[in-house]
């Protein structure tokens, strides 16, 4: 269950990385990543990157009021699913957008700030995701609060980045967004209870 | 409007008949391949090259050797946020648009002002491909070969008086045919403007056409301003309302994001967006791993239109 999960989660790249090498088996318009492929990926792996940790933080919720089994194992393949996208959403931006100049990419970020937020997004998820390794689960297992902490620090910059680089008011980055807040709220209030 | 048209038959216009035997065939197998072909192709896009009756001649001053951008990304990605926020929600949400027939209300100060249609505002024996680039204030860029006549030809028609200082156009607002203006995306109809000054600069463009043929209505048919060293926004689609006016007119992205998009919008490397960088672009179509290019000053336009704004401070009027 587990893993069809995880494929499901993985389906978006699939179907993108098909579209780049010309092999999706679907005629006409939508068989490729268009005029400006580099842009069709980077805003792709963006946006399924902060979708999928949006799910992965409403399991939490769900759990606490279903206590299905399946709540308790899917955070963290989700995660890191969510982890991957971001990981391709920068990779993306840095070595093919900017062509890995570093020079380059460091002035970019700093004349950016909408990038500056995402950046440090991308830090927090990475670093909790290098952490998430086997040998320092029971490390992991103490820490979990600082860690749950991290995760929302990282998804809270992952909407605002998403927001802020929008020309006019959209949908998704604002649905994000009071999806954020309800979570941030719930996750307040049940944290008090236990303390 | 039809950029095929032509009053006076020219002798080189005349298809002999080898040619027009040649073109039956070539039009029969196409019809054969058309009807092979799953879905999603249409004839006029195989047929875009199609320009062996010139009534358009190329203005080679006003043109570029830098590779042009295919039809195909032209015609498939851009904004055009009366069909959508997507670029490819204009060539995806355009279908509907009825570019025919076409008027435009002329109003303001100026002596002729009325509804003229759109054959007696652009005179199509004049028309003429200029090959501009296009670049777009987020920072990726085109080479389009346009087809259409200078502005200023058709403002002096006009006859503006001395009050006239700006120049406003308006595209038109059918909410039944463009999905967009069902949004409150932006304050519709879309407004842009120019100063006389650069509206009678002779790069200004009323565009009707691009790669020979009649604009398709995501490019914005049937007749839409080019203002190659301005952002793209500038380039107002699907014109309907030329008014003349003495103070400056409000243009929709100023009214949106005045800190964003002023009133100038001049191409300008040095000057940023508040929240991106300008001073380089992505070229469309310079493949997958193809590396962003520097932004040139006025988008390379420095020698025809620096001296508008002589002595201006380009940071404060962006």
């Amino acid at each position: 269950m587990v893993k069809l999960f995880t494929l499901i989660s993985l389906t978006p790249f699939i179907i993108l990385s098909l579209k780049g090498f010309g092999i999706l088996p679907i005629f006409g318009f939508f068989s490729d990543l268009g005029a400006n492929p580099i842009e069709t990926i980077i805003h792709a792996t963006g946006k399924w990157g902060i979708r999928i940790l949006m799910i992965t933080l409403l399991i939490a919720p769900i759990g606490y009021y279903t206590q299905h089994e399946l709540c308790k194992k899917l955070p963290k393949p989700l995660g890191l699913v969510s982890l991957f996208y971001i990981l391709s959403h920068f990779l993306s931006y840095a070595l093919i957008d900017q062509g890995g100049d570093i020079k380059i990419i460091i002035v970019d970020i700093i004349e950016t700030p909408y990038l500056i937020v995402g950046w440090a997004g991308f830090l927090c998820l990475l670093s909790v995701g290098l952490i998430s390794f086997k040998k320092l689960q029971p490390w992991f297992n103490k820490n979990r609060s600082t860690i749950s902490g991290i995760i929302y620090t990282a998804a809270v910059l992952g909407v605002w980045h998403y927001y802020w680089q929008t020309k006019v008011i959209e949908l998704e980055p604002v649905l994000l967004a009071i999806l954020m807040i309800l979570l941030t709220g719930w996750k307040f209030k049940t944290s008090k209870n236990k303390s | 409007m039809s950029i095929k048209k032509s009053n006076t038959i020219k002798s080189y216009e005349i298809t002999s008949e080898s040619i027009y035997l040649e073109r039956r065939k070539l039009i029969k197998s196409m019809s054969v391949a058309s009807a092979m072909l799953p879905w999603g192709m249409t004839l006029s896009q195989s047929t875009k090259d199609d320009s062996y009756i010139p009534t358009y001649k190329r203005n080679s001053i006003y043109s570029t050797s830098e590779p042009k951008n295919s039809f195909e990304d032209i015609t498939t990605y851009n904004n055009f946020y009366e069909f959508g926020m997507g670029k490819s929600d204009p060539y995806q949400n355009s279908a509907n648009f009825e570019p025919a027939p076409w008027n435009v209300k002329i109003s303001g100060e100026a002596n002729k002002t009325g509804i003229y249609n759109i054959d007696d505002l652009i005179d199509s024996n004049a028309l003429e491909e200029r090959i501009y680039r296009l670049r777009c204030v987020e920072a990726w860029s085109m080479v389009i070969p346009w087809i259409g006549i200078p502005l200023g030809n058709i403002i002096k028609k006009l006859e503006p008086n001395s009050k006239a200082k700006y120049v406003a156009f308006e595209t038109v607002y059918r909410p039944s045919e463009m999905p967009g203006q069902r949004k409150r995306i932006l304050n519709w109809p879309y407004i842009e403007a120019l100063t006389m000054a650069e509206a009678m600069n002779p790069l200004t463009l009323i565009a009707v056409g691009l790669y020979g043929q009649d604009l398709l209505n995501q490019s914005g048919a049937p007749m839409r301003l080019v203002v190659p060293w301005k952002y793209g926004f500038k380039s107002i689609k699907s014109i309907n309302k030329i008014h003349f006016q003495e103070s400056q007119p409000k243009t929709s992205w100023n009214i949106a994001a005045s800190n964003e998009y002023g009133f100038y919008a001049n191409v300008n490397p040095e000057v940023d967006h508040p929240r991106w960088s300008q001073s380089r672009e992505r070229r469309i179509g310079n493949g997958f791993f193809g590396a962003k290019q520097p932004t040139l000053m006025f988008n390379g336009y420095q020698d025809e239109v620096a001296q508008l704004y002589q002595g201006m401070n380009l940071r404060k009027y962006f």
